[in-house]
């Protein structure tokens, strides 16, 4: 265990011991104010066990750190969504016999009861445009696409054997990021930030990043908070504007001014609790230092023109735009920083051939280009912290691409290219005590179905949460009267990629 | 599981409470809803339930409970405890044997109960919610405090929680809680000086009235029931494309307006298309339940998104209108409460017949006519009187239904679903309608799109090269989407009918050459009637309008079967159902049809338990911030007891038959009761034997929501454009927040005054929704939602502290008070915001404020430092805590 968890676990024993809750919150109050004893039924009940799936969430002051469940591995999270899904056949899974079917009909037997989103009628075989090698002491097969990967392929583990019940962008994304394809479920960082609240209260806990030129599909909801209160939806940092909505003071306002502000606002609320004595009051005159304290730290964390010029050549950054390779430095800074949960969406991945920026050549190529280096180097760099250990990296799309080229309407595509794909594609997982240089599961000879290990995306947030100290059959809410949870009525942890 | 996001020390109380409840009640008889059953749910039921059977055993309903075992033996023999398996295998020492099952033994009050009850004939009861509304006697206490019956049950609970109520808050006060509560702003002087000036009961009475009938009532209570409705401007998911059905959204400012008795409310919006010659209004009511999401998404399976909206139609219905979740049941027999497996599909059938079919344009719609196109119809409509085809004709124009969608096509040769949506084809092509009832049709009307000049389209019967019974022939480009009509032969029976499309002017085989939206296979316009009102029907067929989407069931040629979805997949149907409602509540009253209109019956009979209560118990959390049944949208055993049940049940009756479903008259009674109008200043005392304000010995003091913080500070600096209803507006929000994919649409700032309007007019994108009022707890609408957490965040003071909107606001406040002298502009400022006089204290603070941040401004040498400084105060008053909370 590394010392930072070591921490965390006696703050997390530490936390348990307080019982960090509005009822604490209320005896501080009354100590800070005027000293009085606390009503002893409040104490008598302090031990109840009937409460111990329950978050001691806390309406005034959500964000509190609290601790998990157990022992984590993980502290935070950086998901590295590739939205519209990459081609598994391009990227990680080598399947020479489907080369050699290159051009070929599609046999009837892959067709039968099978739905595809744009294939119709009989398609093509269309053989893998990636060159593939084993690479590192694991021997993990690489394309060509990923060359800075394939130097980092031993701190890996890849899960070939993942599937889906989704096949269209908008249902996929909310499945794997919120357990359900409809929407109107929390994200999987909202759980997190829910759970655990954040170590830095100058931060969100749970920060999105976005490039490529647009949302994902799905929308905010793949961060938002659902049923959860909205306080754990995702907040997103952007790279142009505001860094956080409503973080800049307007003109004229300068950082003094608006410390005199805030003070002002705080001295009549001080009034206002004297003569009304509501808690909540004192809990806005603390969330409005906070806001102050916010509006120096995001700033700060979101700027990467301070970062030596080694970093910047590792990762390809350059400041001031909104790209997957500033999106990878600013989840490191994040992440150093005490941020929970780190989303990046990277906009482009949607390989059906229909144009040359949507095809599997020279597309694809062009998506990995921008964002393999960083990747890579966000591997890297959090090792040479420290930080690897116990930050869990997750890089996936929500579904695979099918082994046959697509025919939209039935006829062939302009671009080389490959329909949406449910039933087999890979994601991988690094840090947060997660195998190194491990492969897990397996697909049949063209990669069209997985035959051993398979995995789905409950399994895969299963996995995410038991990093982080979540057992997810136990970490439910109720809403709409029945306990809900991030994996629905499913979901088992890989064990096989657990170091 | 009860919410646990209520303070824990309140947990701590009701649980002492409960277990001295308990203590005290043992010589009694056991109670089986309050004692028994709470103790099942907890210990027993995840395995003797509705999912599982453990042992052949389960305990949600009597029958089963108290039937023979896989063993052999009797869970249950009432009066016999020995006999008893129930009672006999918790204390076992075999901890194979012992019950709980791998969980610790029960505790020994719990087994003293559950004996208790055994030996007293284990008799089975129903929860509370599921029985009738009683009517309540009413208690004789608190004489000299009360002032009117709410206030005798109030002070009854208080009294016996130990609490004693509080005084009457101050007339300002209590004039912002009312007009903030009744039309979600603080009142006009014009409505509350007489009362400030002279505080009688009287004049307390005349503000109340006055601000009920005020329009802006309506505005305030819509938007309680737009979260329920899960109302948006966009559709939902990828493309998240934009859907016109704000004429709802009026409909319901109107009908809260009108005091639309609650039964006919509902009814309109469950089934106004099923009243007798249903008015445009009532087919706009029903656009309740196509507020479910569209998914516009390329390669979506269609029938599998209208099954989701289906299906959340009937969880919408059930939590909106019955304060009950029945989502559970759709993949297995409720566990803890009298719902079966097969009762959610026998609901879901009233639902599963409507045209809806997840199109792109969200069909069927309801056009909206102009007044010349009303009077146009009106014209039509005289001309058809003798004519036994007016009514489907009428019906036809203002619905453009029934239509077959083009997405029902299949068998496609050299054609294709294009995107999912519009059947395409092209050169030398074919496709299938298949198996059509054809009797009596002789004319096909179908709406579609060509670029080309020159093109035949041929309609088969039964095979792609049969008898040809219609053609239609295109000479020129359509102007985008058309509809069209040709002759049919006439035919009996059921057929298949193939198109076939060709076109000398499509050399390339892969470009499409015509795309279809829909067919109306129907007869032709009657001949007896004369020309120019077969030109009036061509007319408005053709003519745009426009459109919102309703509910239309299927003709019988069209009509759905629903079956049971094992354990909920849509994909794997079990037996077919008839539809039906559980029987473990009222029973259909007699003669109500078998449709959703007999559904409303049933919804809005006086027996049924849970309407009335609902709709009470959503009033209270309207106005204390919780709700008698804090659990809004579970009323069910798994929900929170009632804090006073005898309270709610009073009220319930009383608006059933007393108010006559006037939620009007059932506001006022609340908002005049003493109860309501108490000081909300809270006490040491009162914080620790009531932490959240469930039992009402004090005023409410919420924070407001995000309607409300918006509402305020426009009415407050005198910017409020009290325009009612229309398209939703943009008004600022800060750029690049909207990036959807396939999506051309952009937020385009509302101009002028437009960007004035109140809350509930701000345009709401599902996937994007208005960063503002989402930091203030607003819901995001994609599902219903029953109440909004409230939460104290810090972008929530970012928000009032920096969005443009509230500079703005500020600076407006200060074009209004001025800024010449400071000390009455800034007490001018906090009573607009706060409507009380500012004390010496807070004055001093502010002018502090002022006087530093003039000094910096002058030092850097702005134009009117004063202005600046003062509008920094202004924005200073409108984040104070006061004036983002009710008091």
């Amino acid at each position: 265990m590394s010392k930072r968890l070591e921490d965390i676990a006696k703050e997390a024993m530490h936390l348990k011991l307080m019982q960090n809750t509005r009822r604490n919150f209320l005896k501080e109050s009354f100590l800070g104010l005027g000293g009085l004893a606390l009503g002893s039924f409040l104490n008598s009940c302090g031990n109840s066990t009937d409460f111990k799936n329950e978050i001691a969430f806390d309406p005034a002051n959500p964000m509190a750190a609290r601790p998990p469940q157990f022992a984590p591995k993980a502290r935070s999270v950086i998901y590295l969504h590739m939205a519209g899904a990459p081609s598994q056949l391009e990227l990680f899974d080598y399947k020479p016999d489907l080369d050699k079917l290159d051009g070929l009909d599609c046999p009837q037997s892959f067709l039968e009861g099978k739905k595809f989103a744009f294939i119709r009628g009989v398609p093509k075989m269309l053989a893998s445009t990636g060159k593939f090698k084993q690479h590192g002491e694991s021997g993990a097969w690489i394309s060509n696409y990923l060359p800075h990967l394939q130097t980092v392929a031993d701190e890996v583990s890849f899960i070939k054997s993942v599937t889906t019940d989704q096949f269209n962008h908008a249902p996929a994304q909310l499945l794997m990021h919120t357990g359900s394809a409809r929407l109107g479920r929390p994200s999987m960082g909202s759980w997190v930030t829910y759970g655990l609240g954040t170590e830095n209260s100058d931060l969100p806990g749970f920060v999105v990043l976005t490039s490529g030129g647009n949302n994902p599909d799905a929308g905010k909801s793949v961060w938002g908070s659902g049923f959860l209160p909205s306080v754990y939806q995702g907040v997103q940092c952007r790279s142009v504007g505001d860094p956080v909505l409503f973080l800049q003071d307007p003109e004229n306002v300068t950082r003094d001014l608006r410390k005199a502000s805030i003070e002002a606002i705080n001295k009549v609320n001080q009034e206002e609790y004297k003569e009304y004595g509501d808690p909540e009051t004192l809990s806005r005159i603390s969330q409005y230092e906070m806001a102050y304290r916010m509006q120096m730290s995001v700033p700060e964390v979101m700027n990467i023109n301070d970062e030596p010029a080694y970093i910047h050549e590792m990762y390809g950054t350059k400041p001031g735009k909104a790209s997957f390779a500033n999106n990878a430095l600013l989840a490191r800074k994040l992440v150093e920083k005490g941020v929970r949960f780190v989303q990046l969406f990277d906009w482009g991945w949607d390989t059906h051939g229909t144009s040359e920026d949507g095809s599997i050549d020279v597309g694809l190529m062009n998506k990995c280009r921008e964002t393999d280096k960083a990747a890579t180097a966000l591997l890297l760099d959090l090792k040479q912290r420290g930080l690897l250990e116990d930050t869990l990296v997750v890089w996936g799309g929500e579904f695979g691409r099918t082994p046959m080229a697509e025919n939209r309407e039935g006829k062939p595509n302009a671009f080389k290219g490959r329909d949406h794909h449910a039933e087999a594609f890979t994601m991988w997982m690094a840090g947060g005590g997660i195998k190194k240089g491990f492969s897990h599961g397996e697909t049949d000879e063209i990669g069209y179905t997985v035959t051993q290990g398979k995995v789905n995306p409950h399994d895969i947030q299963a996995t995410i949460l038991n990093q982080m100290g979540y057992d997810h059959e136990k970490f439910t809410y109720d809403f709409q009267g029945r306990p809900f949870r991030l994996t629905d009525v499913e979901g088992k942890v890989i064990r096989e990629v657990l170091a | 599981m009860k919410k646990r996001i209520t303070l824990i020390g309140a947990f701590c109380f009701i649980v002492t409470l409960a277990y001295y409840a308990i203590s005290c009640r043992s010589q009694q008889t056991v109670d089986f809803s309050t004692q028994v059953k709470p103790i099942l749910n907890k210990k027993c039921i995840s395995c003797h339930g509705g999912v599982k059977k453990q042992g052949g055993f389960s305990l949600l309903f009597e029958e089963e409970a108290k039937a023979k075992l896989k063993s052999g033996n009797y869970a249950i023999v009432p009066g016999d405890v020995s006999k008893s398996q129930l009672i006999s295998r918790l204390t076992l020492s075999d901890p194979e044997e012992r019950m709980p099952y791998k969980h610790d033994p029960l505790g020994k009050e719990e087994i003293e109960i559950l004996t208790n009850w055994v030996k007293e004939g284990a008799k089975w009861g129903e929860h509370w919610a599921y029985k009738s509304v009683e009517k309540q006697e009413i208690p004789q206490t608190g004489s000299d405090w009360a002032k009117n019956d709410i206030d005798r049950f109030v002070f009854e609970k208080a009294e016996s929680e130990g609490l004693k109520v509080s005084a009457e808050a101050k007339p300002e006060v209590l004039a912002r809680r009312v007009a903030l509560d009744i039309i979600g702003f603080p009142a006009p002087d014009s409505i509350k000086n007489a009362y400030l000036q002279n505080p009688t009961e009287g004049n307390y009475e005349k503000m109340v009235d006055q601000l009920l009938a005020s329009p802006h009532y309506g505005e305030k209570w819509a938007a309680m029931w737009l979260d329920l409705a899960r109302y948006a401007d966009t559709k939902g998911y990828e493309r998240d494309d934009v859907r016109s059905i704000w004429y709802y959204r009026d409909w319901l400012i109107k009908a809260f307006n009108a005091d639309m008795p609650y039964n006919q409310f509902i009814t309109e919006q469950l089934a106004g298309d099923l009243l007798p010659n249903p008015t445009e209004d009532q087919y706009i009511a029903t656009a309740f339940h196509r507020n479910t999401m569209t998914n516009d998404e390329g390669g979506t399976d269609n029938e599998e998104f209208r099954v989701a909206a289906v299906i959340d139609r009937v969880n919408t219905t059930w939590e909106t209108l019955m304060g009950t979740t029945f989502a559970c049941v759709q993949c297995h027999s409720h566990p803890y409460d009298p719902f079966r497996h097969e009762d959610y599909y026998r609901f879901m059938a009233y639902f599963n017949n409507t045209r809806d079919a997840d199109t792109f344009a969200d069909y069927p719609l309801i056009r909206h006519f102009n007044s010349d196109q009303k009077e146009q119809l009106n014209r039509l409509s005289n001309a058809l009187n003798n004519t036994p085809e007016k009514e489907r004709i009428i019906h036809f124009i203002k619905t453009l239904q029934p239509a077959l969608n083009s997405l029902e096509t299949d068998s496609f040769i050299n054609s294709e679903l294009s995107d999912t949506k519009w059947l395409a084809m092209r050169n030398n092509s074919s496709a299938r309608i298949p198996d059509f009832d054809l009797n009596g049709v002789n004319a096909l009307i179908f709406r579609l799109r060509s670029g080309l000049k020159k093109g035949f389209l041929l309609f088969h019967l039964d095979k792609p090269d049969g008898e040809i019974i219609g053609k239609f022939t295109i000479t020129k480009p359509s102007d985008g989407w058309e509809n069209k009509e040709i002759s049919i032969l006439n035919q009996t029976g059921r057929h298949d009918i193939y198109l076939t499309f060709a076109s000398s002017e499509l050399a390339d085989p892969m470009k499409t050459g015509i795309t279809f939206d829909w067919f109306h296979f129907t007869k032709n316009f009657p001949k007896e009637v004369n020309q120019s009102a077969k030109n009036d029907f061509w007319e408005l067929v053709n003519a745009k309008t426009e459109t919102t989407p309703i509910l239309l069931d299927n003709t019988p040629e069209m009509s759905r079967e629903t079956h049971v979805f094992e354990r909920g997949s849509w994909l794997s149907k079990g037996t077919l159902v008839k539809a039906g409602v559980p029987a473990s509540l009222n029973s259909m009253p007699k003669n109500a049809p078998e449709n959703r209109l007999g559904l409303a019956n049933w919804m809005t009979d006086k027996n049924n338990p849970l309407v009335s209560r609902t709709l009470v118990n959503r009033l209270f959390e309207q106005l204390w911030g919780i709700g008698l049944v804090e659990t809004l949208e579970d009323m069910g055993t798994q929900g929170l007891n009632p804090s006073n049940q005898a309270l709610l049940d009073h009220l319930s009756w009383k608006f059933m038959n007393d108010y006559n479903w006037s939620i009007k008259k059932l506001l006022k009674e609340m908002v005049m009761s003493a109860a309501y109008r108490q000081d909300s200043k809270v006490n040491r005392e009162q914080l620790e034997k009531d932490p959240v304000n469930r039992f009402m010995a004090r005023g409410p003091r919420v924070r407001l929501s995000a309607e409300q913080v918006r509402d305020q500070v426009l009415m407050a600096c005198g910017k409020m454009n009290t325009e009612m209803y229309g398209p939703s507006v943009m008004p600022y929000q800060p750029d690049g927040v909207w990036d959807s994919p396939y999506s051309g649409v952009k937020w385009i700032k509302s101009e002028g005054n437009e960007q004035y309007r109140r809350a509930i007019y701000t345009y709401w994108k599902r996937t994007s929704p208005y960063p503002s009022m989402i930091n203030f707890d607003m819901v995001g609408r994609e599902v219903c939602s029953s109440r909004r957490i409230r939460t104290n965040t810090p972008l929530q003071a970012l928000t009032t502290l920096n969005d443009s909107v509230y500079i703005d606001l500020s600076a407006k406040m200060v074009d209004l008070v001025g800024f010449q002298k400071p000390n009455e502009n800034i007490s001018k400022v906090y009573s607009l915001l706060t409507g009380k006089k500012i004390n010496v204290e807070r004055a001093a603070a502010l002018k502090e404020l002022f006087d530093n941040s003039l000094k910096v401004y002058q030092k850097k040498k702005e134009k009117i430092p004063e202005r600046q400084a003062m509008i920094l105060v202004a924005n200073a008053i409108l984040n104070l805590d006061e004036v983002i909370t009710k008091s």
